[in-house]
């Protein structure tokens, strides 16, 4: 395999791409601490918002499928090592979410605040649902998808919804600024 | 083949390697790998910290709001305080007498339960799998399956452990169930299965109880010991209302549990729990009359455990 060719399988491109990816990596570890830890500020009506999705959302809307995979993969992978029941089940689910909002993207434009909030909104059903099916098929689910729909997949969604209002503009600013690709001279 | 269906078969060819890595990471595994040990027990102090930080502030804030109702409750507790005390002497005279006549009787005093307090540094973020993180793990002594639980109730079991650190799998979650049976009437024939009550956040529900099942409102369900994962006489929580099952066979109860998970700060690791307690108790059941239940009671609930 050429050194091109090893680049772009493992999506890391050059070092610039690298490096962009170890910012990644550092703020979903941040997401990950702040999200286990600091849960009572978090907590509404027994419903706790996946500030991970958000994120994987918002960077997904802000570059596109291709790179939200990875972003997604990720997000996914750190939070089956920390968490998760098995290795690759929100890998899985935060991949192809990621997939579903940087497809959304093209579609949208990306100064407007509208546009990631409602994506945040219908991908949080995406997401939500794999997980549904997963857990359904490798432990067995309790509950009727209908109730999950109602009880906890929607109140999730609206939470989401909110406070992508607040994460997308502090994103978009980063990416505006340049703050993901630094320059070292 | 072009690169849009070459996309495709990627990301379908992924979604199958994650799909087998689901299958032999969740069916098989009962340790960390490595990397996931090295990871956790790095991540741990940090979690800590942020937890620690979370606490405070919010009990900081908490303060400010609650400070009237406060006070208003401290009264009370003082109040309340030295009635108990009372009790207490009382009590400890009752279980001095229990100890003597149970040694008369020839029976074995039994041992006490070894606890490992422990700090929770994390909580799982997704709400299908009710998990937290605490801050003891192998180096500690604490194993697999090891029992979890407050003053309050149980809590759950241990379910992986790297270093220093474990991920508790608490009664919430829709994949654990536990032996139950109601403190009140105590029918052995009687136990039921406790599993997370996924339609309703928090809530517990008791179920496979047979139709002719003595339970109401406001029983509090106990661990039956069965399986040997839980020591037996643990709180679980309070019934809050019983009804049939969807097939209107047998009968099951909604539980709120003794514990509130949402609040949990501090948790105890059963690390040793005496084996041989069930003779003892079937020794106890056959030797002795309805009368002696009491005292066994007082015992059991006691978190102290002197």
């Amino acid at each position: 395999m050429t050194k091109k060719k090893f680049r772009r399988w493992t999506l890391l491109g050059n070092k610039k791409s690298f490096i962009l990816y170890l910012i990644v990596f550092f703020i979903i570890i941040i997401a990950l601490v702040i999200q286990g830890s600091l849960l009572t500020f978090f907590i509404l009506d027994g419903i706790i918002p996946d500030l991970l999705l958000i994120i994987v959302i918002c960077l997904a809307f802000l570059w596109g499928e291709k790179r939200a995979l990875v972003v997604g993969l990720m997000a996914g992978l750190l939070q089956d090592i920390l968490f998760g029941p098995a290795i690759g089940f929100f890998c899985l689910a935060k991949m192809i979410a990621g997939l579903l909002a940087g497809l959304t993207s093209h579609e949208v434009y990306r100064d407007q605040l509208i546009g990631p909030m409602l994506t945040a909104f219908f991908v949080t059903f995406a997401h939500e649902i794999i997980v549904f099916y997963l857990t359904a098929f490798f432990w067995g689910n309790t509950v009727d998808l209908f109730v999950a729909l109602e009880t906890l997949f929607l109140p999730r969604a609206i939470y989401h919804f909110v406070l992508t209002m607040l994460f997308y503009p502090l994103f978009y600013r980063a990416e505006q600024k340049k703050y993901f690709y630094p320059s070292f001279k | 083949m072009n690169q849009t269906t070459r996309r495709v078969l990627g990301i379908i060819g992924l979604i199958i390697l994650l799909l087998s890595l689901i299958f032999f990471t969740g069916k098989f595994r009962s340790h960390y790998t490595f990397a996931e040990d090295l990871i956790m027990t790095g991540l741990a102090p940090v979690q800590g910290f942020f937890s620690q930080l979370s606490m405070k502030t919010a009990t900081f804030f908490q303060g400010i709001v609650d400070y009237e109702r406060v006070l208003q409750e401290n009264k009370e507790l003082k109040t309340r305080l030295a009635a108990e005390d009372n009790i207490r002497h009382q009590l400890l005279e009752l279980q001095k007498e229990n100890h003597r006549l149970r040694e008369m009787l020839d029976f074995k005093v039994r041992t006490e339960y070894s606890l490992l307090p422990a700090e929770v540094i994390a909580r799982d973020p997704s709400h299908w799998f009710e998990t937290i993180t605490i801050n003891k793990g192998y180096a500690d002594g604490v194993k697999k399956d090891m029992a979890v639980v407050t003053a309050q109730g149980l809590v759950g079991n241990i379910m992986f452990v790297s270093k220093g650190s474990s991920q508790v799998l608490m009664l919430t979650d829709s994949r654990r169930a536990v032996g139950a049976l109601v403190q009140r009437s105590r029918e052995p024939g009687f136990i039921g299965i406790v599993e997370g009550y996924t339609e309703k956040t928090g809530y517990l529900r008791l179920t496979n109880l047979p139709p002719e099942a003595n339970i109401q409102p406001g029983d509090t369900v106990i661990s039956s010991g069965l399986g040997g994962i839980f020591p037996k006489g643990l709180v679980i929580g309070y019934v809050l209302e019983t009804g049939k099952d969807q097939y209107g066979l047998l009968q099951q109860a909604i539980v709120i549990p003794a514990t509130n998970f949402d609040r949990l700060e501090e948790v105890f690791i059963v690390l040793e729990f005496p084996a041989e307690k069930e003779t003892l108790e079937k020794d106890y059941a056959e030797n002795h009359t309805d009368g002696d239940d009491d005292e066994e009671e007082v015992q059991e609930v006691d978190p102290s455990g002197e």
